[in-house]
């Protein structure tokens, strides 16, 4: 189940300014709601390095599962204009400094995805490190890490397997092996936002195949 | 619309505009039609009735889905690309629903945007009120695979041909025809089809007209036959063979002969058809092959179920493939290993033995080898059982739990030793070692030689009916289970487990039945093994009242009948077909008739009691 987020909002209380108490004001939803009534905003990010202390944010996707389902109309894609070179990594994500300089910058990538959290679960798969360069983000913009419930797809695979006694292999909890556990389509997009998006295909997956029959609640996630 | 789709997410759009009818639209059209999409997932055995919400059209991505009919009949199977409006459809013809058979990926473009696209774009809306609900009015006409017939000739065709010059004498054709057991030749120089000779124009021009063997076959072919495209459809081929009384077309691809087909071909692609069924089975060539033909037989069941077929017919069908299936495994394995040293029969036990197999039946069986096997015809047979077996389980028999199969030493034994098995069994019984046995009871050659079998079932016949410690440890068995009628007439139903409030309808009635049939036939030295047959020879011999026996088989026939509608409309859910029935879940008075049944099978068992256990408490 995503971690209650309760008391780390309340040390960070007096250290988050005014936006960022703002965002974490905003009603979120009960542990004991089904999960079709939870409203997720699946994340993917991508970044300059693996390591959040030398790395930086590059762009950002994000969709909305609503009603348990994906609004593609809430499909949304930043780019965000770092302060150093891409350098190296641009061969991994596509993306040249000319189009990372059309950007966005950081704070504003943010004030747009706490828009778009606001009363919203946050899912990733591998939520860690996508968590350590939003926390890094928000903790300079806002002062405090963004502590908002979330959930990490990877995670959820990993409890599942190891449930089933499986042994596990390296590359078993990829997005793609995970994907095809549920015979999802394979898909070769790399960007932010495709990602995303594959997360969330993933999601519904993990929770239809848990859901069966029975009432799965958000606190059994 | 307020937003439209990001660019980065333009493949969804690509797939969009791959599939009919938005392959119409422009590109940004599609672009528009994709940004207002929901993406739900939905695992195998999920349904779709009419008022699904949200509603809207749903579009496959990935995984497959059945439409059926209220009837359960198959009106249509989705694949990637495709899509159905399920509330669209029950306005055309009512009660339709959708089952996902494979884990599936939907794209669902809500009602509201479905709607503008069909009132704003004509191809869009004619695609889905023409072509759409003609195709399912058409499937809806029972008539099982409509489009058997519409599929292209180069499917069926023979492709391995035989070819002769036309100078070539008649006694050489023949011969080359008869040894590659075809009906015809082809008459070809220098690579042009100058003729072709059938097996009737041999007998017409040749054999009744006295020719001389030595005649070249140019002199009795027919010249410039007529030929058909391989993508010509096997209606039209058929249409062309019945109008000019034709029962070979050699069929062209690029101006080249590439095949042949025959009447009996174009027969046999009646797919649906059980006996064209074991035909197809027969003719294949390797196990892959029937594994494939073997994986529609759910469908068609459904199809036979609803189309009226009872389930005594279906049952004797499902086990005649299964035999054929049998048969077919065992002549690939002779085609690979070379044929047999010395003389066999492999024998069915169980339902297979009875003609009694439904949807899901294991494997049981045993090898009975002639008195000339030796040790050093182990491995053949062993290789043989091994590789029929195998294929057995390939094809969905899956193999036996007790381990009573061929693959097995034990089961796979020359006769003597069978015989003493039957001695063993039958010496000193317990009702436990009696329960284990009892399957072997019901048996009947599949293939090879069947007087073996005959003699081993005249031997258990001698045996066990004249030992009556050993009928009332069958009768003790037969006796465990009861029905689920209780001290009150109420039903009992399994209270834990997956089928719980359900009943195990094959454990605590149909083998109750079945079990009374065997246990008074080998009494009463009756060879007989399908429980019908049985029950009829034991009327007719007076070793039953007749109403008692014709009672029997009415209740049977009932559960049966029972039994597979439940079956048939799993397979329709997608679900796998298995016994338990929810008494609660039957109309008034199938529930009764059920319970009557259940009183028929305790009076019999009251009988075998009396019979069988008197006096042993």
């Amino acid at each position: 189940m995503p971690a209650s987020v309760d008391l780390p909002r309340w040390r960070w209380r007096r250290r988050a300014d005014e936006a960022l108490r703002a965002f974490w004001s905003e009603s979120l939803p009960s542990k004991r709601s089904h999960w079709r009534d939870v409203e997720f905003l699946v994340l993917d990010a991508e970044m300059s390095s693996l390591d959040p202390e030398e790395g930086e944010l590059l762009s950002l996707g994000w969709v909305v599962i609503r009603g348990g389902a994906i609004a593609l109309d809430t499909a949304h894609h930043l780019v965000i204009r770092p302060t150093n070179s891409v350098g190296q990594s641009a061969t991994i994500h596509q993306l040249r400094d000319c189009e990372v300089a059309a950007g966005v910058d950081a704070a504003q990538a943010l004030d747009q995805l706490l828009q778009a959290a606001r009363g919203r679960v946050l899912v990733f798969h591998h939520a860690p490190l996508d968590l350590a360069y939003l926390d890094r983000l928000c903790m300079t913009c806002h002062g405090a890490p963004l502590l908002q419930p979330h959930l990490c797809t990877l995670q959820m695979e990993k409890r599942l397997l190891e449930r089933r006694e499986q042994a596990l292999k390296r590359g078993d909890l990829t997005l793609g092996s995970c994907r095809r556990r549920y015979h999802l389509p394979d898909y070769h997009g790399h960007n932010a936002l495709w990602d995303a998006l594959a997360t969330a295909e993933l999601l519904l997956a993990q929770l239809a195949h848990r859901g069966r029959g029975g009432k799965l609640v958000l606190k059994e996630l | 619309m307020t937003e439209s789709l990001p660019a980065e997410l333009s493949e969804i759009a690509e797939f969009l505009g791959a599939s009919p009818p938005f392959n119409e639209l422009t590109g940004e059209q599609q672009a528009a039609a994709a940004a207002s999409l929901q993406i739900t997932y939905h695992p195998q055995g999920d349904q779709f009735e009419q008022g699904a919400q949200p509603g809207g059209l749903r579009i496959l991505r990935s995984g497959a889905v059945d439409i059926r009919d209220g009837q359960g009949a198959l009106l249509d199977r989705l694949g990637e690309g495709e899509s159905f409006h399920i509330d669209g459809l029950n306005a055309e013809q009512g009660d339709v629903n959708a089952t996902v058979i494979e884990d599936a990926l939907v794209y669902l473009l809500p009602d509201e945007e479905y709607r503008r696209l069909r009132s704003e774009h004509r191809s869009v809306d004619r695609y889905f009120s023409g072509q759409r609900s003609r195709r399912l009015r058409r499937a809806a006409r029972y008539e099982p695979q409509p489009h058997s017939m519409m599929r292209e000739v180069h499917t069926v065709m023979a492709r391995d041909l035989l070819t002769v010059s036309p100078m070539e004498t008649v006694q050489l054709a023949t011969g080359a025809m008869s040894e590659r057991r075809v009906s015809s030749a082809f008459v070809v120089e220098n690579g042009e089809l100058l003729g072709i000779v059938t097996d009737r124009d041999i007998r017409a021009r040749y054999a009744a007209a006295g020719l001389d063997p030595s005649t070249p076959v140019e002199e009795i072919m027919t010249a410039n036959p007529e030929t058909i495209l391989g993508t010509d459809t096997l209606f039209s081929s058929m249409l062309l063979m019945t109008q000019r009384g034709y029962h070979h077309l050699p069929v062209v691809e690029d101006g080249k002969l590439v095949g042949i087909v025959t009447t009996s071909d174009l027969i046999l692609a009646r797919q649906d058809d059980p006996v064209y069924l074991v035909q197809h089975v027969s003719r294949s060539d390797s196990v892959e092959a029937l594994v494939e033909l073997v994986k529609g037989m759910p469908n068609l069941m459904v199809q036979w179920v609803s189309s009226g077929m009872r389930a005594q017919q279906v049952s004797r069908v499902l086990t005649a493939i299964s035999d054929a299936v049998t048969v077919r495994l065992i002549q690939l394995a002779e085609a690979e290993l070379g044929p047999a040293p010395v003389s066999y029969c492999w024998v069915g036990f169980g339902s297979q033995a009875r003609g009694e197999q439904l949807l899901g039946a294991d494997q049981d069986n045993g090898l009975l080898l002639s008195e000339d096997y030796s040790d050093a015809h182990a491995d053949y047979f062993e290789r043989l059982a091994n590789f029929v077996c195998d294929g057995l389980n390939a094809c969905g028999y899956d193999y036996c739990n007790g381990g009573i199969m061929a693959s097995n030493t034990e089961w796979r034994q020359p006769l003597s030793t069978w015989l003493g098995y039957v001695d063993r069994w039958t010496r000193s019984p317990t009702p436990d070692a009696v329960m284990r046995v009892s399957i072997f009871f019901d048996l009947r050659a599949i293939h090879g030689d069947a007087l073996m079998v005959e003699a081993l079932q005249a031997h258990m016949l001698e045996r066990a009916s004249s030992n009556s410690i050993f009928l009332a440890a069958l009768a003790a068995n037969a006796l465990d289970a009861s029905t689920p009628l209780g001290i009150f007439r109420r039903f009992v139903v399994d209270r834990d487990g997956e089928h719980r409030d359900s009943l195990d309808l094959k454990k605590r009635g149909i083998l109750l039945a079945t079990d009374t049939a065997r246990l008074h036939a080998l009494a009463h030295c009756i060879a007989a093994v399908n429980t019908d047959d049985r029950l009829e020879a034991l009327a007719r011999d007076k070793h039953m009242a007749i109403g008692d026996s014709r009672n029997l088989a009415d209740a049977l026939r009932f559960m049966q009948q029972l039994r597979i509608q439940h079956q048939a409309a799993q397979v329709s859910r997608g679900e796998t077909p298995d016994n338990f029935l929810n008494p609660n879940d039957l109309p008034k008075l199938a529930r009764e008739q059920l319970r009557d049944a259940f009183t028929i099978l305790d009076d019999a068992q009251s009988a075998l009691r009396q019979s069988y256990r008197a006096g042993l408490g």
